[in-house]
């Protein structure tokens, strides 16, 4: 309980110091909506000309889409610290961290939030609400449910995929680039059926870095797509605590990075 | 004579500095470079399975789009998209006042700045971008010299008035100290509007009839057509020359804008 309340004490720090830059902030949101309304766009232009993408129709695809986005959104929203983290360890910053009465991962997660992400928060909720008002989903509390779980799971794999890039820093100083191969180019890639890809990309992306399992497999079972591809439905039910299991493995990987910290000096 | 070849050689040590700058960030070339693969790979994917699709001709066989997006990853970094933070940065920092005093050009230094990061990219990235690609996809490659010619031309133009956009978009620093905003904004419009998404070919007529009243189309669209032979005759006269009039226009607006920005400076502190 005390780290919750400590916690939104932090984020309410935070979201003030952002608001003091209000007019930055606003042209910031403004771009940033600019960007995400260009990009879902470029995927309507490609169906108007080729109308369909391996059996998937435009709001299926832009179910998927919302789905990412959102995950996406949030992720960069609330763990921003972890993705920008680097910067203590270059600075030296995680001394005084390590020093605090705190654990060094909740400090770190707590550090920053980035409230400017709301707006690509919003643009993939929209997506998400027109592709469900065009797609005929019978919704259940089951389903419904089902979706929250996914979208958090999807959360907790993005963050996974932080904390990753983060602990490379105990070794590496500066963050390994590479890691956005799998955030912006896992919510590039998982904006489209799995099914388009290669077999060993779509293995790799499903048992190694579970993106399938947050987003394309959920997408399957709501969409009611689950028969025509053959896989186990079972499977496809449980697929979304992959992402949980995922953020766990990376915490764990946390935990034994911290222990080889140098410090960089000061 | 002998004073236009001194200050030729000035610019071209600041260009040479710059191409070294870049030079220290090999790791994170080599991470770029896995990068500009994955999306290439991506963007690949996605294409083949819509072709796969579709029955109707298209204006681009999948070939060709497969080679526009190599092409596109290839010259990613040279898109007026990354560089340019540092004038940003030297009119925030108030280092700006110090880089006036001196007998040099403002906009001809950045100008030499952003070609020697263009140079860099073009060696270290655009060149092994493309020829791992000739690897694993099947890549056209033009058989005419003239194509190649026209192409080469195009893409120096692109490449020309990247530089000139990056220093526009820039030298705003001079009214709003942050560009976040602004550069976002037009990295929106840039991307969207020079085909690096979907090629213009592809768009629908009227949305592609605006790109063609827009300079963007030039730094992404124009060179890649050419490459494929899409363009020719005296189309690449007139496309090449639609290029030139822009750049022009852009190092014609950037330079107001500088001299604007010069009168309103205001350097805190010492």
């Amino acid at each position: 309980m005390y780290h919750f309340s400590l916690y939104f004490h932090f984020v309410k720090l935070r979201i003030r110091s952002q608001m003091e830059y209000r007019l930055s902030f606003v042209i910031e949101l403004f771009a940033q909506a600019c960007i995400s309304v260009i990009d879902f766009f470029m995927i309507a232009l490609l169906f108007d000309r080729f109308k369909e993408l391996a059996g998937w129709s435009l709001w299926e695809v832009g179910f998927l889409y919302g789905m990412i986005g959102i995950c996406f959104a949030v992720a960069e929203m609330i763990g921003r610290g972890i993705d920008t983290f680097q910067r203590s360890v270059v600075r030296g910053d995680f001394d005084t961290m390590l020093v605090r009465p705190l654990g060094t991962f909740f400090q770190v997660f707590a550090h920053e939030f980035l409230l400017r992400r709301i707006g690509r928060l919003a643009q993939a909720m929209v997506v998400l609400f027109i592709a469900n008002s065009q797609l005929t989903i019978d919704w259940s509390f089951v389903k419904f449910g089902y979706l929250l779980i996914s979208l958090a799971s999807g959360t907790c794999f993005f963050i996974g995929l932080f904390v990753i890039g983060a602990t490379s820093c105990f070794w590496t100083v500066q963050s390994i680039e590479v890691i956005n191969i799998f955030t912006h180019g896992g919510v590039f890639m998982g904006s489209y059926p799995f099914s388009i890809y290669r077999w060993w990309f779509r293995h790799f992306f499903t048992f190694i870095v579970p993106l399938a399992c947050v987003n394309y497999f959920p997408a399957l079972f709501l969409l009611g797509k689950i028969e025509s591809l053959g896989v186990s439905p079972i499977g496809v039910q449980l697929a979304p605590f992959a992402g949980f299991l995922f953020l766990g493995i990376t915490m764990l990987f946390w935990r034994w990075g911290v222990l080889h910290y140098q410090s960089t000096g000061h | 004579m002998k004073s236009l070849y001194l200050t030729f050689h000035v610019y071209l040590a600041f260009a040479r500095k710059s191409f070294q700058r870049q030079m220290q960030y090999r790791i994170a070339n080599l991470a770029g470079l896995t990068t500009n693969f994955f999306f290439l790979l991506v963007q690949v994917f996605v294409y083949t399975a819509f072709y796969k699709t579709s029955t109707v001709p298209q204006p681009l066989n999948i070939d060709d789009i497969i080679t526009y997006f190599v092409l596109c990853q290839a010259s990613l970094m040279l898109m007026p998209l990354w560089g340019g933070r540092e004038i940003a940065d030297t009119v925030r920092s108030g280092s700006v006042a110090l880089q006036l005093t001196k007998p040099v050009d403002f906009q001809a230094y950045w100008f030499a700045d952003e070609c020697g990061r263009a140079c860099y990219y073009l060696l270290m990235r655009g060149f092994p971008t493309f020829l791992i690609s000739l690897l694993f996809f099947k890549v056209t490659i033009p058989q005419q010299p003239s194509v190649l010619l026209a192409f080469t031309v195009s893409m120096m133009l692109a490449i020309f008035m990247s530089a000139t956009i990056t220093i526009t978009i820039f030298s705003s620093a001079f009214w709003t100290l942050d560009t976040t905003g602004i550069s976002g904004i037009s990295a929106s419009v840039i991307t969207f509007f020079s085909g690096m998404l979907v090629p213009i070919a592809l768009w629908p007529e009227w949305l592609a009839h605006i790109a063609g009243w827009l300079p963007f189309s030039g730094l992404i669209d124009v060179p890649f057509s050419i490459y494929l032979g899409k363009v020719t005759g005296i189309e690449v006269w007139h496309a090449v020359g639609k290029q030139t009039a822009w750049s022009l226009f852009f190092f014609g607006f950037g330079r107001i804008l500088l001299a604007r920005g010069f009168s309103r400076l205001v350097i805190q502190g010492g």
